[in-house]
């Protein structure tokens, strides 16, 4: 049974993708979708291919073989007659433009303000006039619970700060889908509350995100389907009770097993 | 024979127009050649990481061959040899009543073709040194390459290069001085000039070396206040500190 608030649209598709690392396979034959509205949690043990994953979707990785799709585009590739060439980066770049990105080490830009960390790409890229856009991202602001940091530089905010505006700079594009790299694994633990709320808060107001954590009573609470990913495959994917209470694959039960206790 | 006093302080603050105009044209060289170096040197650096060999490999070629060779023999080469071989001779420019003798271009250009090979390892570096998570955020925005590298990487590039530049034009003010030897009447040249007539080699030497030592301190006073400046920023970003370190957290 899936929330009515989730389409049957596939908003993300990837299939048969496959990449490797040199000599190591790090993504073999995944197939793996995402819904209008839904929210993806993405678990396995390190190394399991599900940064990678992540990473393809926006075409900061290239794969080596197999299709990704955003809203039933091909990203990072254009067919020529039944050949798949690399697109031209500037074609990329405007494919970015409709999946935000939030890292594990924030990024923001310590050069400008909260403020302008925002705006620069609704401004540079939209064309969003520069008040307006002001007026959007102290609107994000507010919503990250961060109403009075507008004038602040990055280096003057904690880690959760950081990474909250990092979420606001995201959604300042309007994005039809998210996507989280671990966003609480180089947090204080004090601050990983913070931000999975403003997570938890986005999820409630339907975005579609895909997650990939650490943070399993997170993942329980908000994913709508957990998929599980080990040596570069997906083996298990199901609703959270399901794959939390009564895994089926023997790697999924060894996972669980670890970082649950 | 004895320093003479006299004619030093008359030389040190009574210039002669002649000198007065080498002072002018060691500054105008000097930082002309830096501009148009800089901007060739951005040129090459973009050409040493760009994904292409060929682009890789002759701007590689271009920095070994420039920084392999006398500064003096490349001046030579460009002015005296181009035209002695019927290559390229420079000829006297007027614009608007004012003439730029062809030596004084030949002069610049090698100057600026010389400062190119060595602003595009200092611009390599400074783009290296901006943190690889910089670039995937602009990325993730969708910023095209050059939106990415105007807007984010070259003003963390160029916080982290100001001091490596600074020392740059000091070394610049100073190598002007090698155009004499094509003849451009620039501070070392006019003070040849002078010398011959008077043979008060000391005194005059003297002079020019203050001078210099005048302009390079003044740029050295520029510097350490634009450093000053940048540290006292509310970015947090040193010059020269690693812009893409983890920013340390601070207790809101």
């Amino acid at each position: 049974m899936k929330p009515p608030r989730i389409s049957d649209e596939r908003l993300i598709e990837l299939t048969g993708v496959a990449k490797w690392f040199g000599p190591n396979k790090v993504l073999d034959d995944v197939d793996f979708h995402v819904r209008r509205g839904e929210v993806v949690v993405l678990i396995g043990p390190s190394g399991s291919g599900k940064t990678t994953l992540l990473r393809c979707i926006n075409h900061l990785e290239t794969v080596q073989a197999g299709q990704v799709r955003v809203r039933d585009e091909l990203i990072g590739y254009r067919m020529r007659g039944s050949k798949l060439v690399a697109d031209r980066e500037r074609n990329i770049a405007v494919q970015r433009r409709e999946v935000g990105m939030v890292f594990q080490r924030f990024n923001l830009f310590p050069h400008l303000t909260v403020l302008e960390n925002i705006t620069i790409a609704p401004t540079l890229l939209r064309g969003v006039p520069k008040a307006r856009a002001e007026e959007d991202a102290r609107a994000l602001l507010a919503r990250v619970g961060l109403p009075d940091k507008a004038l602040s530089y990055p280096v003057h905010l904690s880690g959760g700060q950081q990474q909250r505006v990092a979420i606001a700079r995201a959604l300042a594009m309007q994005p039809a889908a998210m996507l989280f790299d671990e966003p609480t694994s180089a947090l204080d633990p004090e601050m990983v509350g913070e931000v999975l709320g403003v997570m938890r808060d986005l999820a409630a107001s339907g975005m579609t995100m895909v997650i990939v954590t650490h943070e399993m009573g997170f993942a329980r609470q908000v994913a709508d389907r957990v998929v599980v990913m080990a040596q570069g495959r997906v083996i298990e994917e199901g609703a959270p009770e399901q794959v939390f209470s009564a895994p089926r694959d023997p790697k999924t039960r060894a996972l669980l097993a670890a970082v649950l206790h | 024979m004895a320093f003479d006093w006299t004619y030093f302080w008359a030389q040190l603050f009574t210039p002669s127009t002649a000198f007065l105009d080498g002072l002018f044209l060691t500054v105008f060289m000097a930082v002309a050649a830096q501009i148009l170096g800089s901007v060739l040197g951005l040129v090459i650096a973009l050409g040493k990481m760009a994904r292409s060999r060929v682009l890789r490999g002759l701007a590689g070629v271009y920095i070994w061959i420039v920084r392999g060779t006398p500064l003096l023999v490349q001046i030579v080469f460009i002015y005296t040899g181009l035209a002695a071989a019927n290559i390229l001779r420079f000829n006297d420019i007027t614009l608007s009543g004012i003439t730029f003798p062809g030596s004084v271009q030949a002069g610049i250009l090698a100057l600026a073709l010389n400062e190119a090979a060595y602003m595009a390892e200092i611009f390599r570096s400074g783009i290296g040194s901006v943190d690889s998570g910089q670039f995937e955020a602009a990325k993730a925005l969708g910023m095209p390459p050059a939106t990415m590298f105007r807007h984010i990487v070259m003003p963390q590039a160029l916080r982290i290069i100001l001091l490596p530049i600074g020392n740059q034009f000091n070394i610049m003010l100073k190598n002007t001085t090698l155009v004499s030897v094509i003849g451009v009447s620039e501070m070392l040249l006019v003070t040849e000039t002078i010398n011959s007539a008077t043979f008060r080699t000391f005194e005059l030497y003297s002079v020019l070396a203050l001078y210099f030592l005048a302009l390079t301190s003044l740029w050295h006073l520029f510097m350490a206040w634009a450093e000053h400046r940048l540290a006292r920023s509310k970015t947090g970003l040193v010059p020269g500190q690693d812009a893409g370190a983890t920013p340390k957290e601070v207790a809101a």
